[in-house]
């Protein structure tokens, strides 16, 4: 809403502020187009829009029907995914509020669930239709959109050991789906049970996941003394927040050197920025780590070398610790592009590769066909178009990520700790539910 | 065999059992074979405690195992089976606790024609899940009879010029026919699915096994049954697989395992001679050996015995170890190997 933006270059920061005052529908299309126009870049940054909008969208809809919850969040996400795929963090915060919906659904399922069988013929929801406006709007808004995702909700209990799905009785895997649709509603209606309000512990659970993302750099940095040791010599990559505050909280107690490659074309005058202190004129990080000392001024020596240099001091490096974008199922990442080239150096002098990353960016998406994941970007920062002789001649491409295989990763240190990169898929599945998975 | 007499004497056979289920149903995997065999023997044993019938199926199982030549396939079967019973008699919940042994019981045997349905339906979720390893304009290769690699492949072939069918062409390994010995009448297994991806209009280059390297560099990606898959996401399958696993990771290609979980099984081999099954592949002989083995031969022809039936010349198997798969697509999802180990502790423990 360019009225209410007013001055602001459009943005997360404008996004939130917006956010509270335009009506729902507004902030979704508003986020939409932020996304795809690239105006919201950063992994955190996108997140952080996600679980605001998705608060947001919660707290609009007047219902405490799970269902109805899954719904509006699965068409809300759809549409988010559907801007900017590339963008997994954005698919990770809808899974993981659905997950929190369907959680407090069978948590509250599980107490009524034997009181509901009387009632369970569903009765016309006459109160929803009037105080639930936003969803009749939203529902006329984009009709075609809701009949399309309105079929049957996938079972919503998986079997508790999924090897004994073949054997299992048909009648644990029948009666359970069935009963949400029929049970919530009339539930609801008896008005039993106090404290059964799925909307409020949903919201409750969304403003946890914010917290999570505004504390996760702190939480991974806290593991940052087990990793860097006094006198080692640390390669790093692009001017990841993450990275610099690891680095940081080390500095704090121990003296190491840094090896900063500045990571050309795309994200140098960021890194610069980043290793000289000065202030890095980013509009998207609006918290304080604008006011961040660089780790010169905590006496560590950082030496800032171009990315080809990096094979040459590799055989100098202890440990090579990296930021990424997004994290993937197997184990592989998506990270800016240089990474793989620094993995691989890695892995030919046998030094150990760090990745540091917050569960947010772990997508449970299976990466079928890495080329699809990698994003290109604006090709005049390789060559400028004041050389038009030259763009006019050669095909000039400028990719923005990289694909790093798991092989090449030895540790991933989360905000839950440090993983292997094959136990990635248990904190997958702790963190997703499994029919969430293809939303 | 002093309990193979025995039991063979009772009115129900498992073995033969076993495998009548096998020969009729072609579809039927060993493991899903084996659960069939065990309902069946409950059917034909009235048993009314709980230990008695843990008891008769131990007994029957071990029986079976021991002659089968390859029991690593059924185990997986027969343990699924058993842990259930014992799981769901300890769980209090729908069907536990221990007081209704008899609905558990009436339960599985009235239900078997439906765990056969669900295990081929488990095999239409994995093509559902795999179909996105099959990219258009790409190269799969494949080898052995596995039925969850051909459905998978035909699922993604789609119907013939429909606008779900991707567009990609298939390298088949085949090995020589099994009773290579009476001749080429036997076809080589898997000709029947390189003849239904043709019929989709889906390329299809049938390769020996020799050529495997030679091959691999056309290929982008190797997808490959399993027989059984072991606790450390390792697989045990056909002979062949193995030497697949390696060339494509010395080539960099992806190496996708397709099984169902319920040939999941409890076994953790530290190489391919740590399988618990006699496989006389590497056979040293000297001159003075096969002279010997001729003349035996001659003497058993002379008097044909029963037994006639060399369970070494075909199913003979390799161990192909969880470093060299990419990752494995079951009924429960795409798992790295790692995460196999898991759902078999989810099981047992």
């Amino acid at each position: 809403m360019p009225a209410t933006s007013g001055p602001l270059t459009p943005g997360l920061a404008s996004f939130l502020k917006t956010l509270r005052t335009n009506p729902i529908d507004t902030s979704i299309d508003n986020l939409i187009s932020l996304l795809k126009r690239r105006q919201i870049r950063h992994s955190r940054s996108c997140a952080t829009a996600t679980a605001y909008l998705l608060r947001g969208v919660i707290s609009a809809s007047r219902t405490n029907d799970a269902n109805k919850l899954i719904e509006r969040v699965q068409n809300v996400g759809r549409r988010l995914m559907a801007a900017q795929p590339r963008e997994m963090v954005v698919g990770n915060i809808v899974r993981r509020v659905l997950g929190l919906i369907r959680d407090e659904a069978e948590d509250d399922r599980e107490g009524d669930f034997n009181l509901s069988e009387a009632g369970s013929e569903s009765q016309p929801q006459t109160p929803r239709g009037l105080d639930d406006p936003t969803d009749v709007l939203s529902a006329r808004h984009d009709g075609s959109d809701r009949g399309a995702s309105r079929q049957p909700l996938p079972a919503l209990t998986a079997a508790p050991i999924s090897m004994f799905s073949l054997l299992s009785h048909p009648d644990t895997e029948n009666s359970l789906p069935g009963t949400p649709v029929s049970a919530s509603p009339s539930g609801r209606l008896l008005g039993h049970a106090p404290g059964k309000d799925i909307r409020a512990e949903v919201l409750d659970g969304i403003s946890e996941i914010i917290d999570e993302l505004t504390q996760v750099d702190d939480q991974i940095a806290a593991y940052a003394l087990d990793h860097i040791h006094s006198n080692e010599i640390i390669l790093t990559h692009t001017s990841s927040t993450t990275v610099q505050k690891f680095l940081l909280k080390a500095a704090a107690k121990r003296k190491f050197t840094v090896i900063h490659a500045e990571a050309f074309p795309n994200n140098h005058e960021a890194t610069h920025a980043t290793v000289s202190g000065a202030n890095p004129h980013d509009d998207e990080l609006l918290s304080t780590e604008s006011f961040q000392k660089p780790l010169i001024a905590l006496g560590i020596t950082v030496i800032l070398i171009p990315d080809s240099a990096v094979f040459a001091l590799m055989s100098r490096v202890n440990k090579v610790i990296l930021g990424t974008h997004s994290v993937l199922a197997n184990g592989g990442l998506v990270a800016s592009a240089g990474t793989r080239v620094i993995a691989r150096a890695a892995k030919v002098h046998q030094t150990p590769v760090v990745v540091v990353s917050g569960v947010y960016k772990l997508s449970p998406v299976y990466p079928f066909d890495f080329d699809s994941l990698i994003e290109y970007g604006d090709a005049s920062k390789v060559i400028s178009y004041e050389d038009g002789d030259l763009v006019d001649q050669i095909d000039v491409q400028n990719p923005l990520y990289d694909y790093v295989p798991a092989e090449l990763i030895d540790l991933y240190i989360t905000n839950l700790g440090g993983h292997a990169p094959s136990y990635l898929y248990r904190i997958v599945s702790d963190h997703y539910r499994k029919e969430d998975i293809s939303v | 065999m002093a309990a193979a007499t025995s039991t063979s004497a009772k009115p129900f056979d498992i073995v033969a059992t076993y495998n009548e289920l096998l020969r009729s149903d072609p579809d039927l995997t060993m493991p899903i074979a084996a659960i069939e065999a065990l309902v069946l023997l409950l059917t034909h044993s009235p048993s009314s405690t709980i230990s008695e019938t843990l008891d008769l199926l131990e007994k029957s199982t071990a029986h079976l195992k021991q002659s089968i030549p390859n029991p690593i396939g059924l185990s997986a079967g027969t343990d699924l089976f058993q842990r259930y019973l014992i799981t769901t008699l300890q769980r209090p919940g729908q069907l536990g606790p221990a007081g209704d042994f008899n609905a558990i019981r009436a339960h599985l045997l009235s239900n078997g024609r439906l765990f056969i349905r669900r295990a081929k339906e488990s095999r239409d979720k994995i093509a559902a899940f795999g179909r996105g390893f099959v990219r258009d304009g790409s190269t799969v290769l494949t080898n052995g009879g596995s039925r969850v690699v051909a459905s998978l492949l035909q699922q993604a072939a789609g119907e013939k010029g429909g606008p779900s069918a991707v567009r990609f062409r298939v390298i088949y390994v085949l090995s020589p026919a099994k009773g290579d010995v009476e001749g080429s009448s036997a076809e080589p297994e898997g000709m029947e699915t390189v003849r239904a991806l043709r019929e989709k209009g889906v390329p299809v280059a049938t390769i020996p096994e020799s050529a495997v390297a030679y091959s691999l560099g056309k290929a982008d990606v190797v997808i490959v049954g399993a027989e059984g898959v072991v606790e450390n996401g390792g697989i045990v399958s056909r002979m062949g697989t193995y030497q697949i696993g390696l060339l494509a990771k010395a080539m960099g290609k992806p190496f996708y395992v397709v099984a169902e979980s319920h040939k999941f099984v409890r076994l953790y081999p530290l190489g391919q001679y740590d399988l618990p099954i006699e496989q006389r592949v590497i056979d040293f002989k000297t001159e003075e050996d096969v002279a010997d083995e001729a003349t035996q031969q001659q003497q058993q022809q002379a008097q044909p015995t029963p037994n006639v039936k060399s369970p070494d010349s075909s199913d003979v198997v390799d161990y192909t170890p969880p470093h060299l798969i990419s990752a494995l697509i079951t009924d429960s999802g795409v798992l790295t190997p790692s995460a196999v180990s898991e759902e078999l502790i989810k099981i047992w423990f």
